[in-house]
């Protein structure tokens, strides 16, 4: 049984505990069907770090930010749907989205004022990327304090007082202990270095030391540097941009050079103001870099400053960490819920309920699987290779069905699969003593639970 | 610029707050009368503030004062995180002496000045709050390498017990000609909380300006961005400390719409009333253009436009900026003390609400009113329970007497009282005696009741005011209850009975002899004779029981009598009793207000007069605490006036 169908079928009990509690009826009725709905992934941080352009880089066109009229800085939440349209609350009041002058879009609201407040706002994109992911762009760490995120993406410029925030929203109790829903975004990748070419390559260094920093790594799964804007115009690049990198490609290199030195010298030397607006100016310094070395064709240029941009890498850190395991981050948003409303609403009959939950989440292994993924992805428990690689393909880091974590063809039987899963538990649980650190010790022992548990389901 | 530049370049008085006299200030007093004249005021407002006991205003000013007739113009780079300063730093003095760079910041403040040989050290200070200046007391000082100053300074801090990282600085040299000039740049971490929230940025620039001694403020916000609503509160609280500020727009080769970006921040500044000075900078320009010895970049990255507003502000500093600076403290500073003055004749005036003599004044008259309440109370009481009292005892009196006189009815009744009379005249006086002896009795407790009862109505925190002397009843009870004679009794002799008998019997014999006769007897027969005989003895019983009767009537109306004016003189004895009691507690009570009269109006004397006392000192208070508000109005006006001055 699935953490999902666990925590659905707690909720269940819940909701006959609490039959005629209006408020609580509510509340576990949301959180039961929000099992059954896509992930929730916040994008939160501070104003201007570039929250807005990330989810625009997620789903790869301009789309945010989405206002509404009169009530900026509303949490906007983006979801797939058959043709662009805004849907705001508490009113539920749906109409169509218009082009902003500068980025983004804005909708025009009846009265905003008459419907009391915007609470959030719902807008409907058809998207593949969003399909199995539904995104907030929200300013506060809390985000949509009303239908909180499964999962987080701090976006920030840099590191620094922003840890105290995080350190601030850690729930350190329960389910909530461990910080398998955080990942943070080193925004604006594009600035960094004074935007020069390699301004990326140096941002990436940096969030390979911060997710190392013991500080960092207490507060979030992995850390990313990315820059949007590139990844954005990446994505969405037209001939017409190609065409205008290529031609600042193509002036002789010192007229080029000294152009790119600042915005004012690029727009004086003739070059098109959108091509600024769309890639900055370091993101157009990295293009002509790109297109000088090789890059020929629209297609390839976008496919380059895509990887470049970092966005892959993101991507990549998101499906495994968050994407993959869905079904275990939504558990955990609905055991929350559940266990906020427990200590809430304590009556006598919801006793069983709370003993229920603390052994769901004294079992809650999953979290712990997270984690150590997240441990080897950041480099920071470090096992011999090919041991790595086992303890990432067992905790479950390529798909959680047993074949899949034994490394054997899917339609293995449970007689194929016993003999390796046995060999793997010995072999583990010889690395538990064998490891040298405390980090790697941990790391066999998470790797060994995973195997006895295969055991346990195949026996 | 010229006239200090002859003087020597290190400052030779003393850096503590000790006045220097006027002769030390040779060559820096160059333009004379205006330079005495700032001084004049600042000084002004140091002793005002020393006036006013702020020692802490004091020592600062002083510090301050040190500063302005110093020679360097030290230039404080301030802002939040990831802004620039460092960058802005070293493509001033085109040299790598402050740490930049991406996720490593500046963490220790760097002082960079002229030296004729580049020398690097980071200097552990005695305290915390001493200044960053060469002269300043210092507990170490540690060496660094030059070639790698940065990788240097950002290990060695590491390095540091963390105790210490509060009191280090770095100190950098360098022989460059725009430092020889007096200047030196100051370069510090960021801000805590810009660009989001200000306080925690407010209180930190306020420390770092005095540990730096700063007197310029260059402010650093990159472009690409307006200055946020933090920082413009940053800065206006710095310009109540400096004249003038600086603004350096940083970045703005990177972002495409800075002069729009600009041009609003400086509209912000303007709305906020901030004084000042927005330059766009590039620092990565001007390092190209140092590398290419390209002049036309350079002249784009900016620097130049800072570079000459430095030169002029290092050549104004004797001068105008001095003025310009001493004309902001006084302002700010006489604004603060205005503010304690202001608060003080607040607190005066509440306080006269509520001070102790005041209260003792409203309290000694309530009590007087309350006493003259309690006078009216008490009296009418008196006479109304006098009143009560007296129609109860002559109630209980009667009734008890009445009881005495059926008990004799009753005894009379039957007895005889010819026979009983001695034994019911003992009975009778005894009865009476005790009659007597309860009424009085329970008067005299009625009697003290009533005077605890009209004690009572006087404030219980008076004391006790019960007269330790109640009169007693008056007028013994047995002199009243005299011996009662007998009264007279009709006696039944012998020959009453027997003519009483003849009477009877006469009656007898002629009615049996004339029935006896018709039988032929004679009238006188034995027979009639007997008959006779019967109604005789008839008579003479018939006769005694009358007499009985009367007798017994007579000694009823004689009792009734008798004790009906023991009576109306018992009740007399009561009466007056009860009429002297009243008089006695009258007088006693009468005296007791009249005492507690005296002693309140006494007080109450005494009260006012303290309270007058109280009011003309507080008056005093007050008009000395307006003439300084209106001295430090002067002072302002004066401070105000340096900075309006030409310039």
């Amino acid at each position: 049984m699935t953490g999902t169908e666990l925590a659905g079928r707690l909720l269940d009990d819940a909701a006959q505990v609490f039959r005629g509690h209006e408020r609580a009826e509510t509340w576990l009725r949301r959180h039961r069907e929000r099992l059954a709905e896509p992930l929730r992934l916040a994008i939160v941080g501070p104003p201007q770090s570039g929250k807005s352009t990330l989810v625009n880089a997620l789903i790869g066109e301009d789309v945010a930010p989405v206002v509404v009229d009169g009530a900026a800085g509303a949490p906007v939440w983006f979801q797939d749907g058959p043709r662009p349209s805004a849907q705001i609350f508490p009113a539920a009041w749906a109409g169509p989205m218009q082009r902003a002058n500068g980025p983004g879009h804005t909708v025009a609201g009846p009265g905003v004022h008459a419907m009391g407040g915007v609470s959030r706002v719902v807008v409907d994109w058809p998207c593949r990327a969003l399909r199995h992911t539904r995104l907030l762009d929200a300013a506060g760490v809390d985000g949509d304090g009303e239908v909180p995120a499964d999962a987080m993406l701090y976006v920030t410029r840099h590191l620094g007082d922003d840890l105290t925030a995080l350190e601030q929203v850690q729930s350190g109790r329960g389910v909530g202990a461990l910080p398998v829903h955080v990942m943070v975004v080193l925004s604006r990748a594009d600035e960094t270095a004074a935007g020069r070419p390699d301004a990326i390559l140096s941002a990436r260094q940096i969030a390979r030391r911060r997710r190392r920093e013991p500080r960092v790594a207490a507060l979030c799964q992995d850390v990313v540097a990315v820059s949007g804007q590139l990844a954005l115009a990446g994505r969405s690049l037209r001939e017409e941009e190609y065409a205008a990198v290529a031609a600042v490609a193509a002036r002789p290199r010192a007229d080029a050079d000294a152009a790119l030195l600042s915005t004012d010298r690029f727009l004086a030397a003739g070059f098109p103001e959108g091509l600024l607006r769309q890639f900055g100016l370091g993101g157009v310094r990295l293009a002509v870099t790109l297109v000088r070395s090789g890059a020929r064709s629209r297609a390839a240029l976008g496919a380059q400053l895509v990887r470049q941009s970092g966005l892959t890498e993101l991507q990549a850190s998101v499906s495994d960490l968050f994407t993959a395991r869905r079904d275990a981050l939504k558990a955990r948003t609905a055991l929350i819920a559940l266990d906020r409303l427990l200590r809430a609403e304590s009556r006598p009959q919801a006793a069983h309920l709370v003993a229920e939950l603390d052994r769901l989440v004294a079992g809650a292994h999953e979290f712990r699987e997270l984690r150590l993924l997240a441990a080897l992805r950041a480099g920071r428990v470090t096992l011999p290779a090919e041991l790595a690689v086992e303890a990432r393909r067992l905790a479950g880091g390529e798909g959680t069905a047993h074949a899949e974590r034994l490394g054997l063809p899917a339609e293995s039987s449970p007689e194929q699969l016993w003999p390796v899963a046995e060999d793997a538990a010995g072999r583990w649980h010889q690395q538990t003593r064998a490891a040298t650190s405390a980090a790697g010790r941990r790391a066999a022992e998470v790797v060994l639970r995973s195997c006895t548990a295969i055991l346990n389901d195949l026996g | 610029m010229e006239s200090w530049e002859a003087g020597p370049t290190a400052y030779a008085g003393p850096a503590s707050p000790v006045r220097p006299g006027r002769t030390e200030l040779g060559a820096l007093a160059a333009s004379g009368a205006s330079a005495s004249l700032w001084l004049d005021v600042l000084d002004a407002t140091i002793r005002t503030c020393q006036e006013h006991g702020r020692t802490d205003l004091v020592s600062w000013l002083w510090q301050r004062r040190a500063q302005l007739l110093h020679p360097h113009l030290r230039v404080l780079v301030v802002g939040a995180a990831k802004q620039g300063k460092s960058q802005l730093i070293n493509a001033l003095i085109n040299a790598p002496v402050c740490v930049v760079g991406e996720d490593r910041g500046t963490t220790v403040p760097t002082v960079v000045r002229h030296t004729e040989a580049p020398t690097a050290q980071l200097i552990v200070r005695a305290a915390p709050d001493t200044g960053w200046t060469p002269d300043a007391a210092r507990q170490d000082s540690i060496p660094l390498a030059l070639d790698r100053l940065a990788d240097a300074l950002t290990e060695t801090v590491a390095v540091q017990p963390a105790a210490t990282v509060e009191r280090l600085y770095a100190d950098v040299g360098v022989p460059r000609a725009l430092l020889a000039s007096g200047l030196q740049l100051i370069d510090t971490p960021p801000l805590p909380g810009l660009p989001a929230v200000a306080p925690a940025a407010v209180g930190r620039l306020r420390e770092l300006a005095t540990d730096g001694r700063a007197d310029l403020v260059v402010f650093v916000c990159e472009a690409g961005r307006e200055l946020s609503d933090a920082e413009v509160d940053v800065l206006a609280d710095l310009a109540r400390l400096f004249p003038s500020l600086v603004v350096a727009y940083t970045k703005t080769d990177y972002a495409a719409h800075w002069r729009r970006d600009l041009e609003a921040s400086r509209m912000r500044l303007v709305q906020a009333g901030v004084p000042a000075t927005v330059v766009p900078l590039s620092a990565t320009l001007r390092a190209r253009a140092v590398q290419t010895g390209d002049a036309a970049l350079n002249g784009e990255s900016g620097f130049p436009a800072l570079i000459s507003l430095l030169e002029a502000t290092v050549a104004a500093k004797p001068d105008r900026l001095a003025r310009a600076t001493v004309g902001v403290l006084g302002r700010t500073v006489t604004e603060r003390l205005a503010v304690t003055l202001r608060d003080d004749l607040d607190a005066q005036r509440a306080e006269s609400e509520t001070s102790h003599a005041v209260k003792r004044l409203h309290e000694t008259q309530r009590r007087m009113d309350e006493l003259r309440k309690c006078a009216t109370r008490w009296q009418t009481r008196l006479s109304d329970e006098v009143g009560d009292l007296m129609s109860d005892i002559e109630h209980d009196l009667r009734e008890r007497t009445r009881a005495v006189i059926a008990r004799a009815d009753e005894t009379f009744t039957e007895a005889d009282p010819a026979r009983v009379w001695d034994e019911f005249e003992q009975w009778l006086r005894e009865a009476l005696l005790e009659v007597a002896q309860t009424s009085l009795g329970w008067l005299g407790d009625r009697a003290e009741w009533l005077a605890r009862a009209v004690a009572a109505e006087f404030p219980a925190d008076l004391g006790d005011v019960l007269p330790n002397w109640v009169p007693g009843v008056q007028g013994d009870a047995s002199d009243r209850v005299t011996e009662l004679e007998s009264p007279p009794v009709e006696r039944f002799t012998m020959t009453q009975k027997l003519f009483t008998g003849l009477r009877g019997s006469y009656g007898g014999v002629l009615m049996v002899g004339l029935v006896t006769s018709l039988t032929g007897m004679s009238l006188i027969n034995p027979i009639s004779l007997s008959g006779g005989a019967v109604f005789g003895g008839k008579s003479i019983r018939e006769e005694g029981k009358s007499l009985l009767r009367r007798r017994q009537a007579v000694a009823r109306a004689t009792v009734r009598q008798h004790v009906d004016e023991i009576y109306v003189g018992l009740a007399k004895d009561a009466k007056d009793s009860v009429r002297r009691i009243q008089r006695a507690l009258r007088d006693h009570f009468t005296a007791v207000t009249e005492d507690l009269q005296e002693a309140i109006i006494e007080s109450l004397r005494s009260a006012k007069a303290d309270a007058e006392r109280e009011a003309a000192v507080r008056d005093g208070r007050a008009r000395r605490t307006e003439q300084e508000l209106i001295r430090l109005a002067g002072l302002q006006k004066q401070a105000l006036g340096l900075l309006a001055g030409p310039g």
